[in-house]
C-alpha cells in the first residue's frame, strides 16, 4: 500500500526582501481565546534555558515560547518584525538599523537595544563558550566576531552598538542574504544585564532567574525538569493575539505513555514513533512534519583505500533502496533523498525550494542495482580485490540502529562480497570517532542551523570539522568562498546557481550517500489549530494557536 | 559496641575516598567527551575544557574535586542541565526518588512478610502454593512489566490514577510506579520469610516454647519471626538502595522526575560531574545503610549484641 501523507511543506524563504517589510504592526481584532492550556510532549529535557548557551531544538523552543528576538517567524518561517519594528539596510548590504518597537521585560524593564548588545557579546565571549557562536561569526558574519571568539579581539569590539535605548546598529563583513532570518535564532535573543548580574551564575536555571519579553511567562521549571509550564504574557506587545492561556510541557521518554496520554485526552501534541504509525495512521490527527535533518552514510575517502576508489562508493550509494528504508522502517513520512541538501528548508530567490528536484542527480545517485553491480565490478577490479569488509559506525538509538541493519543487508545483497559489519556506538562516542577519522563507513545525520543550503554546503569544504571523511576539492572550496564572502554574496541568483554546481560537485564524487530527509509523525488534537511547524531554528511555535473545546 | 561502630565509620569514610578516586580515573577512560557535538570545533572544544578546568591533569582535577566536595560543592553539568549546581538539582530529584523507593519498600515489606507468613502457617495447604506462585512471578517478572501493565490497566482503561507523574498530585502519581517497583521486594521477602519461618518453627527452642505454654501470636511474632527477619533484613538492606536511588525503567515510564533518569542521561551524555556526584552518592548510601543494618542486627538478635561485647 502506498503510504501517501499529507507531510506539512514548509518552505523558508531565507532572502529577505527589504521592501516587503512592514512598518509596525497592523492592529488586528483580538482573538478567540482559548479555553484551556495546551499540553505538549517532549521527548527530551531542557538543556539550558540560558539563550546564548542553549543548542537544541527542545531548549530553543521553550526558549523562544517566553522571548522574542528581533524577528521573529511567520507561519511559513519568514521573518518578520518582533522587538524591532522595522530596520533600514545601507546601500553596501554592510549595516543594518534596527528600530526597536516600546516592549518590557518581565520585571518592568523596557527591553532596549543594549539587551541586544550584552546578549551577542555573550554569544562571543571566549568565556562564556557559546556552542553557538558561529553563528554570528561564520554564518552572521558580524564585524568581529570571529576575531573576539578567537580571543584575538575584547567583546566591546563586536560590531554591534546601542545607538540609543531604541536603535541598534549591526555591521557586517560581507552582505548576508539570509541575516534576517537568523534574528529569530536564540543565541541572537536579547539579555537584560542588570537582571543577569543579579542571577550570576544561576540565570535560566529556575523561573526566578528568567525573565520574559515574550507572549509567554515562564512559571513552572526545575533543571531537566519533567514538567515545564508557562502562562499567557499580559503584558506582551501582542498580547491581544495571543489566545492560549497558557502551555504545559510534560517530558516523556516512553512512546507508548506518551501515545496513551494523548488517548486520555492529557496531550493535545505528541510524538509518534515508527512502530506505533500503524496503530494511527488512519486517525485524522494523525500527521508527518518535516524536520529538516538529513540522513546520511558517510564514507572515510581519506583513510581507507576502497572507499577513495570512486566506483565502490558509486556502487555503493547506488545499491541503497531508500524508498524501501521510508516506507517499510521508517513509516514516519521521511522522505528518501538523493541530493546533498535536504527537502524542505531552504528556498531560493524565486520562492522555490532548493532540492525540490530530487531526480537532478539520477545518473549518480538512484536506486538501480544493476548499475551498482558494474561499478562494483569495476572498482574491486581497479583494486585488484574480490572481496571488501568495511565497519559502519551508528548511534545507539532505535530508528538509526534498524535502518543500519537494512543498508548492511541491501548491500550485501546487491554488491558481491561486500560484508558490513555493524559498530553501535552513543551519539556522543561517534561524533568523536568521526571527527577524528577514527572510522569506515558512518550513518549520520545534520540539522540545519539556518534557512539556506549552505547550512549543508558548508561541510565538504576543506578541513572543515563536519567534513568526517576529508574529502577536499579546490574547486568546491572556491565556489564555497564565492557564495559566502565573495562577489556572489549580492547576487542572489547567481549565488543560487553556483550553489547548485558545488552540490554537483559532492554528488559526483559520492562525498556522501544521501539517505533520507527525516520527518516527525505527531498527532495534535483537532481542537488545536495554528501551531507552526518548522524544520529549522524553531520547530514549534505556539503564538498563533487556539485550542477550542 | 561503640569502638566496634567508630571503626565501622571510619572504615566508611576511607572506602568512600576510595570510590571517589575509582571514579574519577573511571570517567578518564570513558570513551567521548561531554563537549562532543557535531556543531562544536577544535577550538571551541578546547575552550569549553579551559573553562571547565578539564585540560589539567587529572591529579589537580582531582584534588580540585574533592576540595570543593567537602564544601559541598558538587560542580556543575556540562550538558544535561548546562552550567546547573549538581547539588541543586539533586535536591529536587532525590526526594522523589527516595519517597517512591521508600514507599515501594514499605509495600514490598508489609506484604511480602504477611505472605510469607501465610504460606509458612499454613503449610502445605493451597494458601502456600498462591503465596508461591505469586512470589515466583514477583521475582521472574521485571518491573517494567508490572508498570506497563498497570499502567494500561489503572491508568489508561480505569483511570483511577494519573498515568504520568505530576508534580502538583505527588501522592496519587507515586501509586502505581511504587507497586510496580514493589514485586519484586515483596516476592523475595515472601520467599524468604516462608523458608526462614519453616526452619525456625520447626526448631527445637520453638518446641520448648511451646511446650513452656506460650502460644498463638505471641508464639509466632516474639519467638519466631524474630529469629527468621535476620537474614530477611539482609537481603532487604540493599533492596532498600536500589530502590531508593531510583529505577530508571519505572522512572522513564511513569515519567518520574527522578535520579535513576538523570544517571542514565548522564551516563549517556558523558557529564561527569553528575554521573560522579551520583555514583557517590549511592555508594555513601549503600554503606551507610549497611552500617545501620549491622547496628540492627545487635537490636534483633542479642546473641549478636552480646558477642560485640566481648571484644
Amino acid at each position: 500500500m502506498k503510504k501517501s501523507k499529507a507531510v506539512i511543506s514548509l518552505l523558508t524563504a531565507s532572502a529577505m526582501t527589504v521592501g516587503l517589510m512592514s512598518t509596525g504592526t497592523v492592529a488586528f481584532a483580538a482573538v478567540e481565546e482559548s479555553t484551556s492550556d495546551l499540553n505538549v510532549m517532549l521527548e527530551t529535557p531542557v538543556q539550558s534555558l540560558d539563550p546564548q548557551q542553549a543548542t537544541d531544538g527542545t531548549s530553543f523552543e521553550v526558549i523562544a515560547d517566553y522571548t522574542d528576538g528581533l524577528m521573529q517567524m511567520d507561519s511559513d518561517g519568514q521573518a518578520v518584525p518582533a522587538i524591532a519594528e522595522s530596520y533600514d539596510l545601507s546601500d553596501d548590504g554592510l549595516t543594518y538599523t534596527f528600530h526597536l518597537r516600546d516592549a518590557q521585560w518581565s520585571n518592568g524593564d523596557p527591553v532596549t537595544a543594549s539587551d541586544f548588545v550584552f546578549g551577542w557579546q555573550r554569544a562571543v565571549d571566549p568565556d562564556v563558550a557559546s556552542e553557538y557562536a558561529y553563528m554570528l561569526s561564520d554564518i552572521g558574519q558580524v564585524e568581529n566576531a570571529a576575531e573576539i571568539i578567537a580571543g584575538e579581539k575584547d567583546k566591546s569590539e563586536l560590531g554591534v552598538t546601542a545607538v540609543d535605548d531604541k536603535t541598534l546598529e549591526v555591521k557586517l563583513n560581507v552582505p548576508v542574504s539570509y541575516f534576517l532570518s537568523l534574528m529569530y535564532f536564540p543565541t541572537f535573543y536579547p539579555v537584560n544585564e542588570a537582571f543577569f548580574e543579579t542571577c550570576a551564575d544561576t540565570y535560566g536555571t529556575s523561573p526566578d532567574t528568567t525573565l520574559s519579553n515574550g507572549a509567554f511567562v515562564l512559571d513552572t521549571y526545575e533543571p531537566a525538569a519533567t514538567e515545564i509550564h508557562l502562562t499567557k504574557n499580559a503584558d506582551y506587545y501582542d498580547a491581544d493575539n495571543i489566545s492560549l492561556p497558557g502551555l504545559n510541557y510534560q517530558v516523556i521518554q516512553d512512546s507508548q505513555q506518551a501515545l496513551m496520554s494523548y488517548q486520555t485526552g492529557d496531550l493535545d501534541l505528541t510524538l509518534v514513533n515508527g512502530e506505533q504509525v500503524d496503530q494511527v495512521e488512519d486517525d485524522p490527527e494523525f500527521m508527518t512534519i518535516g524536520a529538516g535533518y538529513l540522513w546520511y552514510v558517510s564514507p572515510n575517502i581519506a583513510a581507507v583505500p576502497e572507499l577513495a576508489n570512486l566506483n565502490i562508493r558509486m556502487a555503493m550509494t547506488m545499491a541503497i533502496d531508500r524508498e524501501s528504508i521510508t516506507t517499510d522502517v521508517l513509516k514516519d513520512g521521511s522522505l528518501p533523498t538523493y541530493t546533498a541538501v535536504p527537502m524542505q528548508f531552504a528556498a531560493g530567490p524565486d520562492g522555490s525550494d532548493f532540492s525540490e528536484d530530487q531526480s537532478k542527480f539520477s545518473d549518480v545517485c538512484a536506486y538501480d542495482t544493476e548499475k551498482a553491480a558494474d561499478y562494483w565490478a569495476k572498482g574491486l577490479e581497479e583494486l585488484g580485490e574480490t572481496e571488501i569488509e568495511l565497519d559502519m559506525i551508528v548511534d545507539a538509538d532505535d530508528a538509526p540502529q534498524k535502518v543500519a541493519q537494512v543498508l548492511k543487508e541491501q548491500w550485501e545483497t546487491a554488491l558481491p562480497g561486500l560484508t558490513v559489519n555493524l559498530t553501535v556506538e552513543p551519539k556522543k562516542q561517534r561524533v568523536e570517532d568521526l571527527q577524528n577519522g577514527n572510522y569506515e563507513v558512518a550513518l549520520t545525520r545534520w540539522g540545519p542551523d539556518y534557512a539556506d543550503p549552505m547550512t549543508y554546503l558548508g561541510m565538504w569544504i576543506t578541513d572543515n570539522s563536519n567534513n568526517y571523511g576529508l574529502w577536499s576539492s579546490e574547486e568546491y572550496d572556491s565556489i564555497i568562498a564565492e557564495c559566502t564572502t565573495g562577489d556572489l554574496c549580492t547576487d542572489a541568483e547567481g549565488r543560487w546557481a553556483r550553489m547548485y554546481d558545488a552540490e554537483k560537485l559532492v554528488m559526483d564524487d559520492a562525498v556522501i550517500f544521501p539517505l533520507y530527509t527525516q520527518a516527525n509523525a505527531e498527532m495534535l488534537s483537532s481542537a488545536v489549530t495554528g501551531v507552526d511547524f518548522h524544520p529549522c531554528a524553531l520547530n514549534r511555535v505556539y503564538k498563533n494557536a487556539v485550542k477550542s473545546e | 559496641m561503640k569502638k566496634y561502630t567508630l571503626k565501622r565509620v571510619l572504615t566508611s569514610f576511607f572506602t568512600l575516598l576510595v570510590i571517589l578516586l575509582v571514579l574519577f580515573v573511571l570517567m578518564q577512560l570513558m570513551p567521548g567527551s561531554p563537549f562532543n557535538d557535531e556543531k562544536l570545533n577544535d577550538d571551541q572544544r578546547a575552550a569549553l575544557y579551559v573553562k571547565y578546568g578539564l585540560d589539567q591533569p587529572v591529579v589537580v582535577q582531582f584534588v580540585n574535586y574533592a576540595k570543593n566536595m567537602l564544601k559541598g560543592d558538587l560542580g556543575v553539568s556540562y550538558n544535561i542541565s548546562k552550567n546547573t549546581p549538581i547539588s541543586q538539582m539533586i535536591q529536587t530529584r532525590l526526594p522523589i526518588s527516595i519517597g517512591i523507593g521508600g514507599l515501594a519498600v514499605t509495600i514490598g515489606a508489609i506484604v511480602g512478610l504477611l505472605l510469607g507468613l501465610l504460606a509458612a502457617l499454613k503449610h502445605n495447604t493451597i494458601w502456600d502454593s498462591l503465596a508461591t506462585i505469586i512470589s515466583v512471578i514477583g521475582v521472574s517478572v521485571p518491573s517494567y512489566v508490572f508498570a506497563l501493565g498497570l499502567s494500561y490497566s489503572l491508568g489508561f482503561r480505569l483511570q483511577w490514577f494519573p498515568m504520568l507523574y505530576k508534580a502538583n498530585n505527588a501522592g496519587m502519581s507515586s501509586v502505581l510506579p511504587s507497586i510496580a517497583l514493589s514485586m519484586f521486594t515483596m516476592a523475595s521477602i515472601a520467599r524468604f520469610t516462608r523458608s526462614e519461618m519453616l526452619e525456625v518453627l520447626g526448631s527445637d527452642y520453638m518446641l520448648l516454647a511451646e511446650s513452656k505454654g506460650i502460644s498463638g501470636s505471641a508464639l509466632i511474632f516474639r519467638h519466631a519471626l524474630r529469629n527468621a527477619l535476620i537474614p530477611i533484613i539482609t537481603v532487604l538492606a540493599p533492596l532498600i538502595v536500589d530502590l531508593m536511588t531510583g529505577s530508571l525503567v519505572v522512572e522513564k515510564i511513569f515519567a518520574i522526575p527522578g535520579v535513576g533518569s538523570l544517571l542514565v542521561n548522564a551516563i549517556q551524555s558523558n557529564d561527569y560531574n553528575v554521573v560522579i556526584a551520583l555514583s557517590f552518592i549511592y555508594s555513601a548510601m549503600y554503606i551507610v545503610i549497611m552500617l545501620v543494618v549491622d547496628i540492627l542486627y545487635g537490636v534483633i538478635d542479642p546473641r549478636i549484641r552480646l558477642a560485640k561485647k566481648g571484644d
